[in-house]
This record gives C-alpha cells, structure tokens and sequence, in this order.
C-alpha cells in the first residue's frame, strides 16, 4: 500500500468526510479516501469546530456543549479543569456542559493574539481587582522564552505559572465571550444588553420574560464583535462563583476507564513503530550498526540514523545521536534492536566521567571564592565576634523525573506539512523543531496535543519530539511512533544537576546567628545558581554572604520538579535546624523570631504559616521514643512585594530501631494569596509532593559511571508505593493579600530537611547528604 | 502464530510470536489502550491486567500462558465508568496524569475480589503499583469506599 501523502490529497479527503478541513483527521491515501480514521473517544486534541467560534478560546454548540480550549498541558496538575473555571467563571455558562480540548498550536503560529489580551489589568500582584503579575519574555520563535503576542500567548506548561500567568486572559477570553452572546441577544430582541442578565447558558431578559440560551444564539454572537473589549473588566476574588469553589478534575472520568488518548496510544492507519537506541553516554553518537544482522526479523523493515539534536532545538543541551529500527510493530522493532550491533563514537573526555570525580570537582569550585550574590554587613567581623562557629555541608544529587509514560511521538512528515501527536508541554518550541528539521515553514506544523502520563519539569526536557521528527523526515509519507523503552527515556533526559552547599554560621553567647555564609554549587547550566533561585535567607541574619560557585559536566540539566528550589531549600531548613539544636532552642520558636526580626513584607503571612503548622500539630506535645516532628517554612518570592507562595510544614516521622523510617504524619499550612482556582486541585498538588520530596528525600540518586547514567528502570531508580504513603495528611489554608505565584513545584520540599533532623533527634546521627537510604540509620 | 485470547468476554484471533508479552498484544494487537506501559520489566504495575482472576503485570508474561483463559482488562471493567471502583476513583478523584490508574484500579479489583473489607495492611501488601503524582492517599480512600460500595 502506498502511504505517500500529498497535501492535496488530505485536504480533498477531509473536506470530502466533513464539509471543511478537519485536523485529527488523517488520510491514507487516495482508496480510502472516503473512510476517515474517527477520532477516538478519548482523545483531546484540537479540533476544527462545526459550529463558529465566539473566540479563539470558546465554541458554543447548538447542543449547548461549551468548548473551551486549553493552551496548557494537562499532566496531573488540573489544569484541565483550572483553565476552564477561569474561562467558565466569566463566561457564565452551565458548567456540566464543559468540554475543555487542546488549542491548536498551529493557530498559534498563524494567528496574532487579541489586543485586549496584551494589557494586564490592574496594579500587579498586591490589586485583587487585577491581573496579577504574569510574566512572559522577550519575543523568541523557539518559544523559550514564550512567544507573548501569538494567539494563545503562553502554550508553555512550566514553572507553576498556568494560573499566574494565564488567569487574565483566560478570565477576559470567558467575558469577552459572555458580552457578545449578551450583544447578539440584545441586538436579536432589540432591547437594550444592559437589561440582559446571563447565568448557567441561559440569556434573560427580565421585563419581557424572554430568553434563550448560549447554544441558540452562538451562531450570531460569533458575528457579533465587541465595539470596545479594552473596557471589559474581569472579577474579582469577591465576584467568583465557580473559581475557588471545588470542582473534580475534568480528566477523571476518562482516566478512570482506560479511554485516555496519551501519545503512546495514538494509531495510525499505516503506521510505522520506532525503536531507538542513543549513544547512552551524552554528546556520542553511532559509528556503526549492523541493519543485515537483523534485516529478516520478523516485521523489520529498515534502520534509520539520526544525529545529536541540533542544540538550538534543545535549549542548547547535548544529547546524543542515535539510531532507530522500524518494524510492523514496537515490540518487534525493540526486540530487533535489542539485537542488533551498534558502536558508538563517544567523546573520551565524556567517557571518563564518574559521580565521585563530579563531587571532587564540585567540592574543588566551592573552594573558590564564586560569585557573590548577596553581602550586607560585615560577614568576617561577625564571624569573629562569635561565641560559637557552626558549620555544615549539605549535597544532592543529579535526579530524574522518571514519568511514567515513556517519551513518544507520532510523526507524519510530508513534502509541505508535518504532523505530531505527541504530550508535550512546549508545543511552541516542537513546532521551532519540527520547522527546524524538516524545512516545512512553522506555519505548517500540526501539534495534536495529547495529555501526559507525567511531566515533572516540561516532560523532561529531552528529545523525544526531536528524534522523532528526525526519523519521521526520513521516511516522508509514512506515519512513524517512535517509543523508548524505560532505559531509553533515562537517556533521553535531562536531569536535575547535583549540588553542593557549605553553610558557615557565628551565633551570639544567647544562639542568634550573627553572621551567616552560603555557598551553593551546581554545574554552570544548572537551574540553581545560574537561575537566580537566591538562597538569601528568609530569617534575619544582619552580616550574610551568599555565593554561587559553577563547573562543567556534560550531563544535560533541566528544569525538574522543584527545580534549583528544592536543594536550597534542603539545605537552608536543614541548617537551621542545626543551628537551632547548637543554641538549645526549639527549632519553631528559633525560626520564628529570626522572621520575627526582618522587615519582609510578608513576614505576618510566614508567622502565620508556622504558627498554623505548630497548631495543627500539636507541636511541642510528647512523642514516643522512635518519633520525632520537624517543621520547617516553605515559600517562594517572600523576599519581594509581588507574587508569592507561602506554606509551613511539620512532618512526624516514625524510625524503627532497624532503621526503617515512616512518615506518619504531614500538616500543612498553606496561603491562598487572593484565591485559589480550584481548592482540590491544590490539595492534590501538595498531596503528589508529598510523595515527590519523600522519594527525593528518601529513595532517589541518579550517579554516573563511564560517562553514562546508571539507574535507568525502577530496580535502580526506586519510587514509593502505597505502604510508604503518610496515613495522616492535613491541609489547611489561610488567605494572604497578594497572587499566588504557584502550587505544581515548589511545595513539601521541607520533607527532606524534616526527615534529615528527625533521624538526628531520634538516633543523634546527622546525615547531610541525599538519600538517606543509603545511610545506617539504626540505632539502640 | 495464530491464537485466539478471550479478552473482557470476547475473543480476539491473533497472530503473534507466543513469547510476546501479554502486554504487547492487548496494545498493539487487539488495540485496547487502556493498559499501559511503562518499565518493561514488571516492577512498577502501569501493565496490571487480570488473567484467570489473578492481578499480573502483562508486561513480564509471555501471550501464551494467557491462552485458553479469561483476561480482564480496564476496559472490561466498565467502559462507562459505572463500576463501583470506577465510581469510588471519581468520587476522590483519585487520578492526577492516570497514566498509572488503569493498572492501579485493576490491582485494587483483585485485591478486593479476594477480600471484600480489606485493612490498609492488605492495601499495603497487595496494591503495590507505582504512581509517580503521588495519588496513594487518594487511592486509598478510594479503595476503602469501593469495598463499601461493591458489599451493596
């Protein structure tokens, strides 16, 4: 059968099957041409509407089913669900008629976004009234940076930003919509539209008794413009109805029956199956392979090389070249691959790398004196006023995200089009790719947005859209799903980069810190030091130093869950414990009044949030022998006067005299800024780094040999089950005057300073390096 | 080789190599979806399938030891989501990616096929699956419920 695509071709076939061009849809060839492959049920791409759209955001159909498109990813973090109150709430619509799908990011690369979503109202992140304080950079077509005045502005899913960044316009997208459907209506009954009023799909018109609803009148709101979008307001928290009320995640019924369409699921009629090997050692690439060894497998049908991705489609990490066998079927390409001989050509000085001489090199540039970030006072005066010098060394290591979807893509590249199914939380940036690759302009890439079965830091950075186009382009016409094995996806990655800290302390003869030196170290591209996440410290210290300190490895760092954060937080929480513990002081009466002597502007909202967690936990009550509490303070941009999130945690850990340790109780207290969207995502959100901080603090190292990454499948690379999930988590909320900056990263990372000190209180070992696994932590 | 498998009550002719995993030819060859990879070696449960009543991870059984027995998949638990266990998931919901929920949803089925008012130890001991998003809490109280509403 042919499977050669010409654009004619597909363009006559759809219109054939649905009267306009339809995407989702994907023609064979010609002989089929009146049998178009269905959408599957579960799938959630982009679809071209049969009815018109009121705006790029919403489609109303004469059912009264409510299209709101979604230009994040869902991953696990709602932002099905949180997207579409944010556009429901101001649109007014029935919210069980709710259907949210994918934006299309080829609209994105075609169309310009509205102009009344280019102003953000308000006075920034302290104005309930606003729009709060999104963030989008300089304009850059690979999408990096966010691309800020196409259609959908930020298709990016990162950095806990999709409320922050999004709330705004997707607010303005549900009332520009809701005054049109008005408009329409008023214009239709000829009665003034302030005497309309709008709620749950319905449009009435009190003094007359008429009405109608959305479905009805869609048709002319479409055509309907608004004379004056600049002067629509959004609501504010006070006005919400639907935003901050808890709301099930809208994914869920399909999740729970199989239906989901992720990109390892997607079909193709003609499809072709990938599996790839590359070079496991970073920046190699193939030599040779031996196709004849398994050319007459059963289903093989040829090999296809691809080389290290170009750096400019990887935000200039180095990956590897490598090479795919294509088959009938997956399981027979990775069964013939498995078998078939490849050398590399790798670099020696690659080659060579191990984790013990990575943390020689990093203990070797914390030496040096770095880059001073932050010095106020006099450091070494205070130091040697000092009645007593704590000091202490904290490291963490490289980690993986480990999904649990193994990377994939769907890839169709064709003469003047390409197409890609794949989950994929930067769709901007694998249309630069596939443009890139291919040479077919961006305008002519379709990105059918599946959900993803993990993401934990933009689906890992790696390249798995990149290989697949790279393999597709070579076999134009033919529909190819490239899949990695497990082994291949802890290659195809990037990491969190291993760090190191050296913290240095003077406390006064009553304990209080004097002086206080930070060091953090982390390889030069690592998001910590080189990503402004300042470890300045949140308690008052009044002569402080901080420093970053950098050296190179090949390993590719990205920007995994908790990102340079998490580490620092490790480290500064865990060294005030220590610092607690020398000056005999209660770690939540210590930590206090040094926030209780700074003049943050959010110092009541971190009192609050310790004093809330102390509460909750029936701080400072007895203990048996075994168990031990900790708390520590949570938060992000604290430092400033914008956005921040602000949380405190007590965790009470339970260690067995053989060592084993249990979490047996979190209590969580958290701040909701001026609204959270949806409550119950939240608590799932904190609930999921529970889980996440537990691993990192527990569980989880990713070490380096001969160059390549070691613990690359679950044996190796362990993740914790049910019986290691804490019985008791409480969560409590209280409200602070300012935007939240985000919930999907940053949160519970306290577990790790938590555990560290509850093993010290209860064996009086102090362990500063992670995971505590692979310490003794018996004791008598 | 051809073959037949009896998948959710109908029975699928297939023609596969009888070594391929189980999981392989549920995806690939029959087209049920819904049962998942993801480390290919039968450590972390996103391939949980019945064969015969009993929870296995497809991923790590050759097709033919599931010949000439019955196979469960999640689509065969309702593809309306009805199933008290299905209900129970949504009613906490329990899901964050999902990606592991099928193979989840499934282990928790056989757990409470073989007992009705499980303890949090045999919760523990039997639903040992992977989820990455952390829904263990969730999925607990999800469990505990289902067994309530599978006992009306």
């Amino acid at each position: 059968m042919s499977t050669d695509v010409t654009r004619r071709e597909f363009l006559a076939t759809v219109a054939a099957a649905h009267g306009a061009f339809v995407l989702g849809f994907w023609m064979p060839d010609k002989t089929q041409a009146q049998t178009p492959v269905a959408r599957p049920s579960g799938a959630v791409w982009y679809e071209e509407p049969a009815t018109p759209e009121v705006n790029a955001w919403i489609v109303v159909a004469p059912d009264e089913t409510v299209t709101i498109r979604i230009a994040q990813t869902e991953l696990g973090q709602g932002v099905w669900t949180s997207n579409a109150m944010m556009v429901a709430e101001e649109l007014q619509c029935d919210w069980t008629k709710v259907r949210p799908q994918y934006a299309s990011a080829n609209r994105d690369a075609r169309e310009r976004a509205p102009e009344w979503t280019l102003k953000v109202p308000g006075n920034g992140a302290t104005d309930p009234s606003g729009g709060g304080e999104p963030t989008f950079g300089d304009r850059d077509r690979t999408g990096v940076a966010g691309i800020p005045d196409s259609l959908y502005r930020r298709m990016r899913t990162n950095a806990a930003s999709s409320v922050k960044d999004g709330r705004y316009y997707l607010q303005l997208a549900g009332a520009e919509a809701r005054e049109r459907l008005l408009l329409a209506a008023a214009a239709l009954w000829n009665v003034p539209v302030t005497e309309l009023t709008a709620k749950d799909s319905v449009i009435t018109h009190r003094s007359s008794g008429r009405s109608t609803t959305y479905g009805r009148i869609a048709e002319r709101a479409a055509q309907t413009p608004h004379p004056h979008p600049e002067t629509i307001r959004i609501k504010s928290p006070d006005q919400w109805t639907l935003m901050g009320t808890e709301r099930k995640n809208l994914d869920v019924p399909l999740k729970v029956t199989g239906q989901t369409v992720y990109g390892i699921d997607v079909r193709l009629p003609g499809m072709k199956w990938a599996a790839v090997k590359a070079c496991p050692v970073y920046g190699g690439d193939v030599k040779r392979y031996d196709f004849d060894a398994i050319r007459t497998m059963p289903g093989v049908r040829r090999a296809v090389q691809f080389p290290i991705p170009d750096p400019s489609c990887t935000r200039g990490r180095i990956f590897s070249g490598g090479v795919a066998v294509i088959a009938d079927s997956w399981y027979q390409a990775k069964t013939a691959i498995d078998r078939m001989p490849i050398e590399w050509t790798i670099p020696p000085d690659n080659a060579a790398v191990n984790t013990a001489m990575m943390q020689d090199a990093l203990a070797a540039a914390i030496a040096q004196p770095g880059r001073v970030r932050v010095e106020h006072g006099n450091v070494d005066g205070g130091f040697a006023r000092a009645a007593k010098i704590v000091e202490a060394t904290y490291s963490t290591p490289y980690l993986a995200r480990a999904r649990m979807e193994p990377g994939n893509a769907t890839v169709l590249v064709t003469n003047d089009r390409v197409d890609i199914w794949i989950g994929d939380q930067s769709p901007q940036e694998t249309r630069f790719s596939a443009s890139k690759i291919t040479g077919v302009p961006e305008q002519n890439v379709y990105i059918h947005l599946c959900h993803l079965g993990g993401g934990y830091g933009r689906n890992g950075n790696g390249p798995q859209a990149e290989q697949a186009i790279m393999i597709a382009n070579q076999m134009r016409g033919t529909p190819v799903h490239m899949l990695w094995t497990r082994e291949e996806d802890f290659v195809g990655t990037t990491y969190r980069a291993m760090g190191l800290a050296r913290l240095k302390a003077g406390l006064d003869a009553e304990g209080w810190p004097i002086a206080l030196e930070v060091r953090t170290c982390m390889q030069r591209d690592g998001f910590g030091p080189e990503a402004s996440f300042d470890v300045t410290s949140r308690y008052q210290v009044p002569n402080y130093r901080y420093s970053t300190h950098t050296t190179r490895f090949h390993i590719p760092v990205g920007t995994r869950r908790g990102v340079g954060q998490a580490a620092h937080e490790f480290y500064r929480e865990s060294f005030m414990n220590e610092l607690a513990h020398a000056a005999g002081k209660d770690p939540y009466q210590y930590r206090r009044e040094l926030i209780a002597r700074t003049n943050l502007p959010y110092k009541a909202d971190m009192l609050k949030a310790l004093d809330m967690a102390a509460e909750m936990s029936g701080w400072g009550t007895p203990l048996p022998k075994g168990k031990a509490r900790a708390i520590a303070l949570e938060e992000r941009g604290a430092e400033g006067n914008g956005s921040a999130t602000i949380s405190a945690m007590v965790h009470t850990v339970s260690l067995s005299r053989e060592g084993k340790v249990r979490l047996e109780r979190v209590d969580v207290a958290h701040d909701t800024g001026f609204g959270l969207v949806n409550p119950l995502s939240v608590k799932k959100q904190i609930e999921g780094q529970i889980t996440w901080f537990y691993n990192d603090a527990m569980h989880q190292a990713t070490t380096i040999a001969d160059g390549h990454v070691v613990e690359n499948n679950f044996n190796r690379f362990p993740l914790s089950r049910m019986a290691e999930d804490p019985p008791e988590i409480n969560i409590r909320f209280f409200p602070t005057q300012h935007w939240l900056i985000g919930m999907a990263h940053d949160r519970a990372t306290s577990i790790q300073s938590a555990i560290g000190d509850a093993i010290f209180q209860i064996t009086g070992k102090r362990f500063r390096d992670l995971p505590f696994r692979k310490h003794d932590l018996t004791w008598s | 080789m051809a073959f037949d498998l009896t998948i959710n009550g109908s029975v699928h002719s297939v023609d596969a190599d009888p070594q391929t995993p189980l999981l392989w030819v549920i995806r690939d060859h029959v087209g049920l979806t819904g049962t998942k990879f993801s480390c290919g070696i039968g450590q972390c449960g996103a391939c949980t399938v019945h064969v015969d009543g009993r929870a296995i991870r497809s991923c790590s059984v050759p097709v033919s030891t599931a010949v000439g027995k019955p196979i469960l998949t999640i689509e065969g638990v309702s593809s309306d989501g009805s199933h008290p266990i299905q209900m129970a998931w949504k009613e906490f919901d329990a899901p964050q990616c999902g990606y592991c929920q099928s193979g989840m949803i499934m282990a928790a089925l056989a757990l409470l096929t073989d007992r009705p008012r499980p303890t949090d130890a045999d919760i523990d001991a039997r639903v040992t699956n992977a989820c990455r998003c952390g829904t263990y809490h969730r999925v607990r109280q999800a469990i505990h419920l289902a067994a309530d509403l599978m006992r009306k």
